[in-house]
């Protein structure tokens, strides 16, 4: 093909790339009740996730053709859009000593609320753009059948169920259905977020999850550009405000990049309901077409098999606790 | 019609199909380029494409639809497709609005749907359920499908009502028009044969059908890219001879009764006229956005039914017109002068 004589930059897609690990390995979320139950908490926390994370290396490595080295980050996330409780100060320190003393390294830091929005880019409304959602059996092009907006579903919902009227008998209950089902309907309806009486949105702890995710995957793009890159950590300490801490840290200045081709994240089994929502959204979600063809294209180049859809890039490894 | 999705495991399409409807912007002005993007940003976070050469154009993010149905098909087969079927919007000198939307079709797909992350990793494409026999369904789709078949049309139409209701738009346009609609599939041209148009139909309803001939892996996007071209210039045409016709030659030029009356019932030609002057006539541009490989097809048409030449033909009645008033009323003004 010629080189084109003519060009003009503003009429041609562009995407930047990010740089790629194998693997994000997410060693835990922070919530407020983490954070009240004391450091003995966190303790617990680190040591249930430690052999899990071991494991998970030796995954990713035995993954890898040649016996070569998988890149590897890690990553924790601190709940800072629901609640705000205690400080950077205060709190980061204190999670990097648990860490250490159970033999984990924490290479990035995030805050939930960078999920929203980072700097001035409106990250989750932009990926609340990007649903598309799955057509039940019979869609030929016509408007999707009763969207809810701020709700996603892994199917059909039941027909609303009208008064009846006088003399007549109420129509019979209609069970809802998952798009998916292997026989038997497994249904799930996420609120993705609710709105306040003066127009506030709170996005759900699965939607930020879900952009937390796309995150990871390095998926995420605003005009092109890359969102929530990590800011190197400089000053000696933390500060006082979180609204002072960037959305995503390096802490460890010798860490593998922050996106990955897949992720993994260790939890204690009570966010088993909000990771199943997360699915069902990664799962209705267009991503950036640029940044899918840049990681197909780089882990093709790398001999690494890439699931296609999204949704099939993250794992989890679910403990019993707290 | 290629550039399928990001595995290489993605087979190859055998059959691209689209609509487009191209319509006048129901706007007094037309939008300037950066009112164009404000207008076009139909996601947060992607740019709106913008080009100054050698025309004012933008383009919109494409969005998907995802559909579950079966496809239209000459012999009523039933083949029931799962996939996503990709529709933008563009706007031409800010005052031509197009919205089109279009898929491809694999040979084959798998036996039974799939995940629907599967899908969305392969935008614009609506994969059957088992085997197709694509000369079918691009029978199908150029007639048309019944109730309940896959129907882009719907969904360039859909687009279109969403966009209608900018509050960009005063909804106050320059002079009356009739949206078109233009139909059209792509099937795969031989091996070693260019691209080509077998048949292009304009049917009743502002319909017109296209049935094209293309290389393999041609983008599907290219190709809606030139049937935007020809929807556009198609309806410029059609927009245009509907004008003139709106114009009674000659005998319904009001005898002058004064200068006063003269002014007030004269301007019949320029009234009529002067909104295509001022709207229309620059936009003509084919093959403007084009691309290289598919430009040929344009000479086709240029030589039948003879696309520019019926332009040419057309701006020179406007001008002539104009001309014509332009002398009779200096005619009138040395009748009136004693």
């Amino acid at each position: 093909m010629t080189e084109a004589v003519f060009r003009e930059t503003t009429a041609e897609p562009r995407t930047q790339a990010v740089p790629l690990s194998h693997l994000s390995l997410e060693l835990g979320h922070l919530y407020m009740e983490d954070f009240e139950a004391g450091p003995q908490r966190l303790r617990e926390h680190f040591a249930q996730v430690r052999p899990w994370a071991e494991a998970a290396r030796a995954a990713a490595a035995a993954a890898r053709p040649g016996g070569r080295r998988p890149r590897i980050s890690t990553c924790f996330l601190i709940d800072d859009y629901f609640t705000r409780f205690s400080s950077p100060a205060e709190l980061v320190p204190l999670l990097l000593a648990e860490a250490d003393r159970a033999g984990l390294t924490i290479d990035y830091l995030a805050r939930e609320s960078g999920c929203a929005v980072t700097g001035k880019v409106p990250l989750a409304q932009a990926v609340a753009g990007r649903i598309v959602e799955s057509p039940p059996p019979g869609s030929y092009g016509n408007r999707p059948p009763a969207a809810q907006t701020g709700w996603l579903a892994n199917g059909e919902r039941s027909p609303v169920a009208r008064a009846p009227q006088a003399m007549k008998t109420a129509a019979a209950w209609q069970p809802p259905k998952e798009t998916a089902a292997r026989r038997h309907s497994v249904f799930l309806d996420v609120e993705l977020w609710s709105d306040d009486p003066d127009g506030h949105r709170t996005f759900s702890c699965p939607f930020l999850a879900a952009v937390w995710q796309l995150a990871r995957l390095g998926l995420l793009r605003n005009e092109g550009e890359p969102v929530f890159v990590p800011q190197p950590h400089t000053a000696s300490g933390f500060p006082e405000d979180w609204d002072e801490l960037p959305a995503l840290v390096r802490l460890n200045p010798r860490a593998d990049p922050f996106a990955a081709y897949r992720t993994c994240s260790v939890m204690p089994n009570r966010f088993l309901p909000v990771e199943h929502a997360v699915r069902v959204i990664l799962d209705q979600t267009e991503v950036d077409r640029g940044a899918l063809r840049q990681v197909a294209e780089r882990s093709a180049r790398e001999d690494m098999t890439v699931p296609d859809s999204v949704a099939d890039r993250i794992s989890y490894v679910f403990y019993a606790g707290p | 019609m290629g550039d399928s999705g990001p595995g290489e495991s993605a087979p190859r399409a055998v059959l691209a199909c689209g609509e487009v409807r191209t319509c006048l912007l129901p706007t007094r002005q037309a939008l300037d380029i950066r009112a164009a993007a404000q207008f076009l940003g139909l996601r947060a976070d992607e740019r709106v494409l913008l080009s100054e050469r050698p025309n004012l154009y933008a383009r919109s993010p494409d969005i998907l639809t995802g559909v579950d149905c079966p496809l239209p098909t000459a012999n009523g087969a039933r083949v029931r497709a799962v996939g996503t079927v990709a529709a933008r919007a563009a706007l031409t000198e800010g005052r031509v609005l197009q919205t089109s939307a279009h898929f491809r079709l694999p040979a084959d797909g798998p036996d039974q749907r799939q995940p629907w992350g599967h899908y969305l990793v392969r935008p614009g494409v609506v994969e059957p359920l088992g085997k197709l026999s694509h000369e079918t369904v691009a029978q199908g789709v150029l007639g048309g499908g019944r109730h309940g078949e896959l129907d882009v049309g719907l969904i360039a139409d859909a687009l279109l009502t969403r966009l209608l209701r900018h509050p960009l738009l005063d909804q106050r346009p320059p002079l009356r028009s009739r949206p078109t609609r233009l139909r059209w599939v792509a099937l795969p041209a031989g091996p070693y044969d260019g691209p080509s148009i077998e048949r292009f139909t304009l049917a009743e309803d502002e319909l017109r059908t296209v049935r094209l001939r293309v290389p393999e892996g041609t983008p599907s996007a290219e190709i809606a890219g030139f049937c935007d071209d020809l929807a556009l210039h198609d309806w410029l045409l059609t927009t245009v001879v509907r004008v003139l016709d709106g114009l009674t030659l000659g005998s319904q030029e009001p005898p002058a009764r004064g200068r006063a009356g003269a002014v007030q019932d004269r301007p019949a030609v320029v009234r009529v006229v002067r909104p295509a002057v001022d709207h229309l006539l620059h936009l003509w541009m084919p093959r403007a956005r084009v691309v290289k490989d598919l430009a040929p097809l344009w000479e086709v048409l240029e030589e039948r039914p003879g696309f520019t030449r019926q332009w040419q033909a057309l701006v020179q009645r406007i001008r002539d017109q104009l001309t014509l008033h332009a002398i009779g009323s200096l005619y009138r003004e040395v009748e009136l002068t004693p």
